[in-house]
């Protein structure tokens, strides 16, 4: 029998009760329990960064901690940094730097980022490499990313400032779609 | 990752009950940035996964105490990195501390983690060596200090007794002005394990005491009373003779993907010769340890 | 111009990208899924002797243990180039992860432990993983000679030779003053694309739908087609954006398998490999590339004689092609009177190399900007003016039966020169490197694009390239903003199901802003001859009075706003204008590589540095990448583009390398101990230019650009290494160790 172990913890504001699998990762946890996909799974070593989350205020790889270990913890994920529908000036900044490429790793260099600056609000540029260091990008958009960060730093509102602006609309036909449901483009 | 389960004791004594019913079929969970990888591989793999952070006597602060710094075996890397005592009087520790990994990692990882891991590349283990760190172990039967040279028995393997766990560890503060560095190889700038790793510290008097990583099956500490290693207007002759001796039993494994141990020999020397000047500077400076 | 063309909108999908909501191919959710996990041995090579599933099929949840004999018999084969690879290993594992086995179940749990559960004997065979070892008479055969009837080289382990060679090479000799040359080695490196691959396909009535963040939806979709033998329009591939591809998402690596497994068990299956699994499904080819480059003493080269090995893998994947385009331009982007170029795919024991970034051409561009670099030294002459002396200027033919070169290279280069101040001194202790790199666009090429303009003037475009990362999507709004005059946030771009979209033949050669980019602007166009037929009927002009351009319809004086024609011509029932652009490059047969270049990729990579000569360490004081990019339709994405390409090329140039064990296996899978540049691995500065002449191919006169500044940076950096300490090294990576032999035992 899977041991199980009940846990209660706080996910983008939002109080979570749930039942996991002892030997499942927080990560394991957000993208199939919470259906929090937006968390992403690379190396799962704690190397590449991707499936960084805030837990309790610290940037940790969501690969290396235990679901059982959140029982009582706060967590944010790249889906609660945007306060009803408004981007957060980190997320806003790595739209116009162009920070995001492929995006996968985006997620994670967000929420280092966010980290980083609650700690060092004005950081220089060594800092933000340092401190983004353990979020591998392999469209290699460093530069872009670090500078996007830097630009947020310097908003004088910080982490809660949003901009509208145009977006290009994406759209794919629903790919979760079952196979015959009809298709619809838009 | 293979099943098991997970207990999460709120007190020492339901730790070393728990510990004790399982023996060697538990795992010890603390950062677990270690430990989750192993589990994934398949390297460990226990019944139970004995979750520490519950537990009541929990210590994972930084504190002054009877002229030592106590770091309680719950203390993180990044809290230890950003301390100022450690980083005015262990500087080596707190450079090393630094380096353990990226900021997430840093942020789970703890230094009694760190040790009892005992991997030959530790990163911390060879400040804890020059600073003269005792390691507090506490199990069923009570606590005891060890020495933190005799703690590191070989890879893998400490001086820590069944069911025992690591409530502290202790640094005496320093005697006097002393200047202290911290020097890696890797194989990239970023993040990375070390292919040599090497502390120094150096007395104002110019004793210096010098250890050193990943160049053998345990780190390994050396001192010189001669003030020669940290004199860097020494003939380079006599630096030699003495790198001879301090770094004479390094023997590093053959079998490592991550440097041949001809070129791990080398970097010693190097990083010895350039720790030592850095200690020496900082000691003259005055303003580190 | 005025108009979104040319200027930096944000990224299509890039508001997804900020808040999580992009939906990755393993972020999708099938109900009553089933996950699989592949069943693989620890060695290289093995005869299989026996499977049993018998304690697999115990484990609760465990639903199928799929081998090859689940399979229709003579098992199938697939492969782009070569029909040689098995949906699962048949008799015989012939690399690291082969896999043997597939264990589907109800959880992932369930599964991995089934994976652990099933029993395959084996022996172990002698491998061969170096190309020195595969060219040994006595070697074992890593293909089946049945596989390759016909084939003069079936009996060695060389897949294909190419022979390339053009003007009179033994006058060419007799003409040389100075002959330089050397061997340069490159070693097996991984995409690492940080989105492991992620598969699934599920029944769909009498047919099957697959999912894969696949880079040629329409290639997989005919694979499965004829795997299954089902007809194209019973298989629907759903390809969403790939988090990142570089080339290993080119072609079918699991998804046949899946196919197969979700038709067995009527139900849809999922397979998302660890990373350390992508290590063993994608690598780029490792090389061993002698050069011979003969000169006048004046630096003018007379000939260059190049030998090319490229260590290729187990199966034929795309690998053989990489080695003949990557070898087809060996030369350089250079005028070069006598040219003979040979090159081999020599097959190993070994993960089936694929499409990398660069396509075969960073490993020869090592090689030929090395010997350059040597050469210059040996000439006297600055490495610099010896690129200058020898360029081809634009319109120059420099490959016989080719496209002319199309760009003024000599600017590029100039441009890299002056940035990295070449002619001022360097700083002591510093060294500085230059090198430059060409790559040959895409031989042939068809993409259809159908663009509608729906009644209130807003716009949907279908184009069936992947968007994995090179922001095609926003391209091709760009396009259609620009040509039908709809504000960026009134173009949807649909990709990634071939249901929907129509045929493009593949994303890869940074062919998509020319070709499919050429097709969105012919269907814009088709769109606009039919405004122009609206406004005629209603004006009651002819239409070759009408004018669309800039998104206004004009007669004459007289002028509106597209949506007012669209309006008031669709009347009461609303509609829309549907136009469709095709965009083919032909092949031509008796081409060497079945097609001439539809553009070049130049770039001129220059770079300064700093080696501490106690520890071999490399340190990039400053980073110059210049690429000649015709026309940059969104500078922010060339410069992500070309700032990425120069980082990642950092990777192979410092620190990437497979480490293989005596017995085949690769030590360091996964992310401790490959590493790839990090924040941290940064040059201390970086400057990304470009060059616009306007003289592409595509929209606007845009070319291909996303390979370049990763062509020439392995050269660049050791010709700085070698300028700063004098010691030439001519393996990669640079990591410290090999530099600091280098300068113990500098042979150079």
């Amino acid at each position: 029998m899977t041991a199980t172990v009940p846990i209660r913890c706080t996910v983008n504001g939002r109080p979570r009760e749930l039942v996991v699998v002892a030997h499942h990762t927080l990560l394991d946890a957000l993208r199939d329990d919470l259906g929090l996909t937006g968390t992403k799974e690379c190396c799962l070593v704690g190397e590449c960064g991707a499936c960084t989350v805030i837990l309790n205020g610290r940037s940790v790889d969501s690969c290396l901690v235990l679901a059982a270990e959140a029982d009582g913890g706060t967590i944010l994920t790249v889906e609660g940094l945007a306060v009803d529908g408004r981007l957060s000036a980190l997320q806003q900044a790595f739209l116009d730097t162009g920070a995001a490429q492929c995006g996968f790793c985006i997620p994670g260099q967000l929420l280092a980022a966010h980290a980083l600056l609650a700690l060092t609000p004005h950081p220089d540029r060594a800092e933000v490499e340092e401190g983004l260091a353990g979020n591998l990008c392999r469209c290699a958009g460093y530069e872009q990313i670090i500078e996007a960060v830097l630009r947020a730093a310097d908003e004088p509102a910080g982490g809660a400032r949003a901009v509208e602006q145009p977006m290009v609309r994406q759209t794919t036909s629903d790919p979760a779609a079952t196979p015959d449901a009809s298709v619809a483009p838009q | 990752m293979r099943p098991f389960t997970y207990e999460r004791p709120t007190s020492l004594a339901e730790a070393f009950r728990i510990l004790e019913a399982h023996g060697a079929a538990a795992s010890i969970l603390a950062g677990g940035t270690d430990l989750i990888i192993r589990l994934r591989d398949g390297t460990v793999r226990p019944e139970v996964v004995v979750d520490l952070k519950a537990i009541k006597e929990r210590d994972d602060g930084l504190h002054e105490r009877d002229g030592r710094l106590v770091i309680g075996g719950w203390a993180v890397m990044t809290d230890i990195a950003a301390d100022a005592r450690v980083r005015r009087d262990f500087t080596a520790l707190a450079e090393a501390a630094q380096v353990v990994g990226s900021a997430q990692i840093r942020n789970r990882a703890t230094l009694a983690g760190n040790i009892c891991n005992a991997s030959p590349a530790a990163d911390t283990a060879p400040a804890l060596l020059v600073y003269g760190a005792e390691v507090v172990a506490t199990g069923s039967g009570g606590t005891r200090r060890v020495p933190i040279d005799d703690f590191f028995v070989g890879p893998g393997r400490t001086a820590l007794g069944a069911g025992e766990i690591v409530t502290s560890i202790e640094l005496p503060l320093p005697p006097g002005r002393r200047g202290g560095v911290h020097l890696r190889r890797t194989r990239r700038r970023g993040h990375d394990l070390a292919s040599v790793t090497l502390a120094c510290a150096v007395m104002d008097d110019g004793r210096a005491r010098l250890a050193y990583g990943s160049v053998g099956p345990r780190p390994l500490l050396v001192t010189d009373e001669s003030g020669v290693l940290a004199d860097s207007t020494a003939p380079a002759e006599a630096r030699d003779r003495l790198l001879d001796r301090l770094l004479g039993a390094a023997s590093p494994s053959p079998k490592s993907m991550r440097a041949s141990p001809a070129y791990r020999l080398a970097m010693l020397r190097v990083l010895a010769l350039r720790a030592a000047d850095i200690a020496a500077r900082r000691v003259a400076g005055g303003a580190a340890a | 111009m005025t108009g979104p063309v040319g200027s930096s909108p944000a990224r299509g999908g890039g508001r997804d990208r900020v808040t999580g909501h992009q939906v990755y191919a393993a972020d999708i959710r099938l109900e009553d899924v089933l996950h699989v996990k592949l069943v693989a041995l620890p060695c290289a090579r093995a005869r299989i002797l026996g499977i049993d599933a018998t304690e697999a099929l115990q484990v609760p949840g465990v639903r199928l243990v799929f081998t090859a004999a689940d399979l229709p018999q003579p098992a199938p084969r697939f492969g782009p180039q070569l029909r040689d690879r098995p949906v699962l290993a048949t008799g015989e594992t012939k690399y690291h992860g082969d896999p043997v086995a597939a264990v589907a179940a109800e959880t992932l749990d369930a599964a991995e432990a089934g994976v652990a559960a099933v029993r395959v004997t084996y022996e172990e065979l002698p491998a061969v993983t170096s190309i020195h070892a595969a060219l040994d008479p006595a070697a074992p055969l890593v293909q089946d000679a049945a596989l390759r009837p016909g084939d003069a080289l079936a009996g060695r382990n060389v897949l294909r030779e190419h022979h390339y060679a053009w003007g009179d090479l033994a006058a060419a000799e007799a003409q040389a003053e100075v002959v330089v040359e050397g061997s340069y080695t490159f070693p097996m490196v991984t995409q690492f694309a940080i989105e492991p691959h992620a598969f699934m396909a599920a029944p769909d009535g009498d047919g099957i739908v697959v999912w894969s963040a696949i880079q040629h939806p329409n290639w997989l979709q005919r694979v499965i087609a004829s795997l299954l033998d089902l007809p194209l329009a019973r298989v629907r591939v759903i390809a969403p954006d790939p988090g990142g591809a570089f080339g290993g998402k080119q072609h079918a690596k699991y998804e046949p398998l899946l196919a197969f497994m979700a038709r067995r068990l009527g139900r849809p299956v999922r397979l998302v490999l660890t990373l350390e699994e992508t290590f063993q499904a994608v690598r780029r080819g490792a090389s061993d590339v002698h050069v011979r480059s003969g000169f006048r003493r004046d630096g003018t080269l007379v000939f260059r004689d190049i030998r090319a090995d490229y260590l290729i893998g187990a199966y034929a994947d795309i690998a053989d092609r990489t080695v003949a385009k990557g070898s087809y331009t060996s030369a350089g982007p250079y005028r070069v009177p006598a040219v003979r170029i040979v090159a081999r795919s020599v097959l190993s024991h070994t993960v089936p190399s694929t499409a990398f970034r660069g396509f075969g051409n960073p490993q020869q561009i090592w090689a030929g900007e090395s010997n350059m670099d040597e050469a210059a030294r040996t000439l006297g002459l600055d490495p610099l003016d010896l690129r200058l002396r020898n360029l081809a200027e634009r319109g120059e033919t420099f490959i016989p039966g080719d496209t002319p070169a199309d760009g003024r290279w000599a600017e590029s280069v100039e441009l890299a020169a002056r940035l990295i101040d070449w002619r001022k001194p360097t700083a002591p202790g510093r060294g500085r490197g230059l090198a430059v790199g060409l790559k040959e666009g895409p031989t042939t090429g068809l993409s259809y694009s159908i663009v509608r303009l729906l009644a209130d003037g807003s716009v949907i475009v279908y184009a069936g390239t992947s968007d994995m990362g090179q922001g095609a999507r926003t391209i091709f709004a760009q396009i259609a903003a620009q040509e039908l005059g709809a504000p960026m946030e009134a173009v949807t771009v649909v990709m990634g199901d071939t249901a929907v979209v129509p045929y493009d033949q593949q994303t890869s050669a940074s062919r998509s802003s020319v070709l499919m980019g050429n097709a969105v602007l012919l269907a814009c166009r088709k769109v606009q001859d039919q405004l122009r037929a609206m406004a005629a009927r209603l004006e009651q002009v002819e239409a070759s009075a009408v004018v669309v351009d800039g998104g206004t319809v004009a007669i004459g004086e007289r002028h509106w706003p597209i949506g007012e024609v669209l309006a008031r011509g669709l009347g009461r029932l609303g509609g829309e204008l549907i136009g469709v652009g095709e965009m083919r490059k032909e092949a031509l047969a008796e081409h060497p590589l079945g097609g001439t270049a539809a553009f070049y990729e130049f770039n001129c990579t220059a770079v300064e540095v700093e080696v501490d000569r106690a520890t071999g360490d490399i340190v990039i004081a400053r980073h110059v990448t210049v690429s000649d990019v015709g026309k940059a339709l969104n500078p922010s994405q060339v410069r992500g583009q070309d700032e990425g390409a120069a980082i990642m090329g950092l990777g192979h140039t410092l620190m990437e390398h497979y480490i293989l064990d005596d017995a085949g296996r690769i030590r360091n899978l996964g992310a401790i101990d490959y590493r790839i540049p990090t924040s941290m691995d940064l040059p201390l500065a970086m400057e990304s230019a470009i060059v616009e002449n306007g003289d592409g191919p595509g929209p606007y006169g845009a070319k291909g650009m996303s390979e370049g500044a990763l062509l020439a940076i392995a050269p660049a950096i050791a010709a700085a290494v070698r300028d700063a300490t004098g010691v030439v090294i001519r393996e990669l990576p640079l990591t410290p160790e090999t530099v600091w032999r280098a300068l113990q035992d500098p042979v150079g």
